[in-house]
């Protein structure tokens, strides 16, 4: 580098031709710069789009950068069947680029739920978008050739690749995913494309005869890019109604979850964290299956604790006892609980149930909770979400059910939903015994929730005294003494298999269901 | 991780306790991306510890106390002793401890996020034959009962709570810390290999009978073909075994690091295999493997013996000499809260204090064994961090023990493992880093010079390894700097003579209790040495 002059004149022969535009190189070299961050950026938006909805980033993140660079290589190969008027055909390519990477994120996003094979369509796109920015360096280093000596060209035009490059690599995670998101990153770079493409159109007077027919595609790409940049809101909601099978009319994020709630003509379905809590269609089944084995063996039951359980269709069946004095509902979320109490559509479905003046409802960790609690109760609803984590899994704990049997009354029962016997036999049975290493008598029963599919319960007591004969309350839409007795029946798909007993120090139950769920999950 | 059983060292804070009061000393650089961050260097505390390198400075006596027994030192060794005498009927008893709060080593701190370790701050399940630490935890809660079979129960609170261990690396956090995600099949073949010999250590007996390698260090077996594994290191032991793979090599540094604060290369290849060989626990609850730990780690256990030991502690008091009388000893202390100097006379004193200060307390007396080589004992920087969130990337969630593969410190602990409750993302870690790059005079030397600001920037710029993005999570952060964390298990430092002869009482008045007796600093080898001592002194040998 050291002492060679800056600038070299450029050519003789050559200077007129150049004179109209002397400061054209110079806004060519700009575009380098600009091109190249907005092909940084679309690769880096594909590896992190991809990691986001396949997960293990390593591999994404890998096999796209791989992808993506090859393609440039395509591109760089293929630039020299381009001839002729090499400023239109790059005036051509930018807006292409601007359009198909400015657009591939939002589209990406969208496909993710229709598409069976998305891997086929992402790998397209980052190959397509790959190729059109390969031929941008290779078009604009032949449109500045006879503008510099060839080693300056080269330096210059890399210089302004590399530094745009470094500036993308920075800003994508630093600046534009937290404050834009991906959508709109990539429909902002996707309009710096086209405006390159603009700004080269008015700059240079060999592109007046095409000037107008260009003019009108830019301002066509420049809108379909706004449009898209003011809609990426409602791109991400809609792209979530898609995991959903059904309209979405409610979605809120609390402190602690998701909570997403859809209908359609039949039904509304509750959804925690993308995964199904009920759906009114059928969940009378697993509420009635719920509370009434227990409650109807305990017909001078005055309090009850509920634990979970926040939609309140629980404490619905409870209510129909009336020598119940007070029910007391501990759930962590009062974003849940209060959707539950003030939602015309929820209201009618769990009967105003929170609002009853035998409830109280307490929004507070369970297990704080039941450490805290002095009073005796003679029925335990024991309502949690499955033990998909180890946070959850310690309510399914020798020593939470040591403390429950603290708070239980000398004949009381406590109930536990123990997620499904059928996919998941070992953590079902995994609760069941892990109960009765903490001194209780269980009777593990289960029945058949549409929605859901096979579920269970375990029923748990200081003594084996329980007995499925008792009092119904009337109305009931699913249980009767007959069901009641089938639940009891575990047929061999089912059965009882050993388990070890799931502790605060082992975990065993979240080790299980992980095993259980894996193959339905992934 | 290291405070671990580890760190309990400092059993006699006596005088070492000199080097580790809080104080003060300055707070984040403005204007930094650390400009946030609320904390302060705690630790070094010199002023009222260096007395005792002059003494003459001091007030003269104003006034005399008699008592029956005097403990100087008042870290797990200290308590335990006291404990051990009030419950066979010497409650006259007077400790005295230089810190404001005794417990040596195992010293804790609180805020509105959690409590949480400044040291040592776990213990594994004991071996069911080490009686003396069962009763003392079914007296502090830690044992429920014990099942038909004669096991101990747990309580399940303060066995540690899973996940208890992940390691980052390539990229991951794998559960567990012994190294398999990227590791080639030849390495795990040796790691594989490593664990049958170590589990054949574990069976291992001589020909007394005894088991190799036991806690308490002293009741393993004298056969040689054991013993005489302390005259080399752990590093050269591996060597020659074949044991060459990086990955498990960078383990039993990682392991000889967190619970000795050296390295393989630094450790009796008997202490070496002694940190595994001798894990031999058993519960109805629990296996060897599990360990017990507390928010406030072995603080927990530290507020039990002294609680235990009921009355008669003299905190904030420096014990800077001891003379033998015709008629038993006196000790001469400062109280650094009144400025003044008590004599102290009693039959017998008890020092539960670490060498280099019980040589200096007693340098006017004649008999006292030197050990066969100068002990050392590696300096240690330990920070909580209160954090409003953990950035994680890929792999197994937040566990107890979190390590970093290939890092200086060996990795942090969530202070926060065993609360119960659901979605607290507050949470306070506690980072443990011993200095083990230089020789422990240099490199304490040079942590004293290291600012609070240098501190945090090394330490925040390894947790960035693996959560990019903590730095602007942090809250708060205080950085403790222990000048004499651990007593090192050098080669040749176990097996003599001379450290069994240091621990013999002289003249019936002078008694000796210390983990730097033990050779290693572990809270068993400290109340172990406790109660050692303190029959000694009740069979008046």
């Amino acid at each position: 580098m050291g002492n060679e002059p800056v600038l070299p004149p450029p050519a003789r022969g050559r200077r007129a031709a150049a004179t109209s535009a002397d400061h054209l190189p110079a806004l060519l070299l700009g575009s380098v710069f600009v091109i190249a961050t907005c092909g940084l950026i679309y690769e880096l938006i594909a590896g992190t789009l991809a990691s986001y909805l396949l997960g293990d980033s390593v591999t994404q993140f890998s096999t796209i950068i791989g992808a993506y660079l090859f393609s440039m290589g395509i591109g760089s190969w293929l630039s020299r069947y381009l001839d002729g008027a090499l400023l239109k055909w790059f005036i051509r390519l930018e807006i292409l680029v601007g359009l198909v990477g400015g657009f591939s994120a939002p589209l990406l996003f969208v496909l993710f739920e229709y598409v069976s094979s998305f891997r086929l369509i992402l790998y397209s796109l980052v190959g397509l978008t790959g190729i059109l920015v390969g031929l941008e360096i290779p078009l604009l280093m032949r449109i500045l050739e006879n503008r510099y000596e060839f080693k300056d060209l080269v330096s210059r035009v890399f210089t302004f690749d590399y530094i745009g490059a470094l500036l993308a690599s920075l800003i994508f995670p630093l600046v534009l995913v937290p404050q834009l998101g991906l959508i709109r990153t990539s429909l902002f770079f996707g309009a710096l494309n086209v405006v390159v493409a603009a700004v080269a159109l008015y700059r240079f007077p060999e592109t007046r005869p095409y000037r107008r027919s260009f003019s009108g595609i830019m301002v066509v790409a420049l809108v379909l890019l706004a449009v898209g940049f003011g809609y990426a809101e409602r791109i991400m909601s809609y792209t979530e109604t898609l995991a959903f099978q059904d309209q979405v009319i409610y979605s809120k994020s609390t402190v602690y979850q998701r909570i997403v709630l859809t209908r359609n003509n039949r039904e509304l379905r509750l959804f925690l964290n993308g995964n199904l809590q009920f759906s009114s269609a059928d969940e009378y089944r697993y509420h009635e299956a719920l509370v009434h084995p227990a409650m109807q063996a305990l017909p001078r039951a005055k309090r009850v604790l509920v634990l979970g359980g926040g939609d309140g269709l629980a404490v619905r069946e409870l209510l129909k006892y009336p020598q119940l004095e007070s029910i007391r509902l501990v759930d962590l979320d009062a974003g849940m609980t209060a959707l539950f109490q003030h939602n015309a559509m929820l209201l009618a479905l769990n009967k105003g149930a929170l609002l009853s003046p035998k409830v109280q409802v307490i929004n507070g960790d369970a297990y704080q909770w039941v450490r805290r609690d002095t009073t005796r109760y003679d029925l335990l609803v024991i309502d949690f979400p499955d033990p998909s984590n180890y946070s959850i899994g310690k309510l399914y704990s020798t020593s939470f059910y040591r403390e429950l049997d603290k708070l239980l009354a000398p004949n009381g029962l406590m109930v536990v939903q123990s997620t499904s016997p059928y996919v998941a036999q070992k953590s079902f049975w995994c609760i069941s015994h892990t109960l009765q290493a903490a001194g209780f008598h269980t009777i593990p029963y289960h029945t058949y929730v549409p929605s859901f599919g096979e579920w269970g319960y375990v029923l748990a007591g200081r003594n084996g005294h329980w007995r499925g004969d008792g009092p119904l309350p009337a109305g009931l839409r699913y249980l009767t003494p007959g069901t009641l007795k089938e639940m009891l029946h575990f047929p061999p798909d089912m059965a009882e298999v050993p388990t070890e007993i799931n502790q605060l120090n082992n975990q065993v139950l979240v080790r299980y269901f992980e095993d259980d769920w894996g193959p339905y999950t992934h | 991780m290291p405070g671990r059983r580890a760190f309990l060292g400092r059993t006699g804070a006596g005088l070492a306790g000199l080097l580790l009061s809080p104080g003060l000393l300055e707070s984040c650089a403005p204007g930094s991306a650390r400009a946030h961050i609320r904390g302060s260097l705690r630790g070094a505390n010199q002023a009222t510890g260096h007395k005792l390198w002059n003494p003459t400075k001091l007030p003269a006596p104003s006034r005399t106390i008699q008592t029956g027994i005097i403990i100087v030192g008042g870290g797990v060794a200290g308590l335990s002793a006291k404990r051990w005498l009030e419950r066979h009927g010497r409650p006259d008893v007077l400790l005295l401890e230089l810190d404001e709060q005794v417990g040596g080593n195992s010293a804790a701190g609180r805020n509105g996020v959690s409590a949480y370790p400044w040291g040592a701050h776990y213990l594994p399940v004991p071996d069911p034959r080490n009686h003396e630490l069962l009763e003392f935890l079914r007296e502090a809660g830690t044992v429920t009962g014990f099942a038909p079979d004669g096991q101990p129960i747990y309580n399940e609170y303060h066995l540690c709570l899973d996940p208890e261990e992940r390691l980052h690396i390539n990229g991951h956090w794998q559960t567990g810390l012994v190294p398999e995600m990227g590791v080639p099949a030849a390495d795990r073949q040796q790691i594989a290999r490593f664990f049958a010999l170590i589990e054949e250590m574990r069976q291992a007996k001589g020909q007394d009978g005894l088991d190799a390698f036991v806690i308490p260090l002293d009741h393993s077996s004298t056969d040689e073909q054991f013993r005489q594994l302390d005259a080399l290191t752990f590093a050269d032991y591996l060597t020659g075994q074949g044991f060459t793979s990086p990955y498990l090599r960078w383990y039993l540094d990682y392991c000889c690091k967190d619970d000795y604060g050296t390295t393989a290369a630094q450790t009796s290849a008997w202490a070496g295999i002694h940190y595994f060989a001798a894990r031999k626990g058993q519960a109805h609850n629990a296996t060897s493997a599990d360990v017990l730990t507390w928010p406030q780690g072995n603080g927990f256990l530290v507020e039990n013996l002294r609680q235990q030991a009921a009355e008669g502690i003299m905190t904030h008091t420096l014990a800077y000499a001891v003379h033998e009388t015709p008629t038993g000893v006196e000790v001469l202390a400062y109280d650094a809260a009144t400025h003044e100097t008590l004599r102290i006379t009693a039959p017998q004193v008890l020092l539960a204090t670490p060498q280099f200060v019980t040589r200096r307390l007693l340098k006017d007396v004649p008999g006292l064994i030197q050990p066969r080589q100068p002990l050392h004992h590696t300096p240690w920087v330990v920070a909580n961090l209160t954090v409003d969130g953990l950035p994680q990337g890929p792999g197994a969630p937040l566990s107890w023990d979190n390590v970093l593969y290939g890092s200086p410190s060996v990795g942090y602990v969530n202070a926060n493992q065993q609360e119960l409750q659901l979605g607290n993302q507050q949470k306070v870690i506690t980072y443990y880093w011993p200095l083990t790059d230089e020789a422990p005079e240099a490199a304490r030397r040079r942590a004293y010079k290291t600012t609070y600001d240098e501190w945090l920037q090394r330490i925040l710029a390894e947790l960035e390894k693996a959560h990019t993005g903590i730095t602007a999570r942090v809250q708060q952060a205080d950085v403790w700097v222990w000048g004499h964390g651990m007593v090192a298990p050098a080669p040749g430092t176990l097996w003599h003579a001379e450290r069994q002869q240091m621990a013999l009482p002289l003249r019936n008045k002078l008694f000796f209790a210390h983990t730097d007796l033990s050779g290693m600093s572990i809270f068993e080898e400290g109340f172990y040495q406790g109660i050692r001592a303190a029959r000694q002194i009740l069979s008046g040998v």
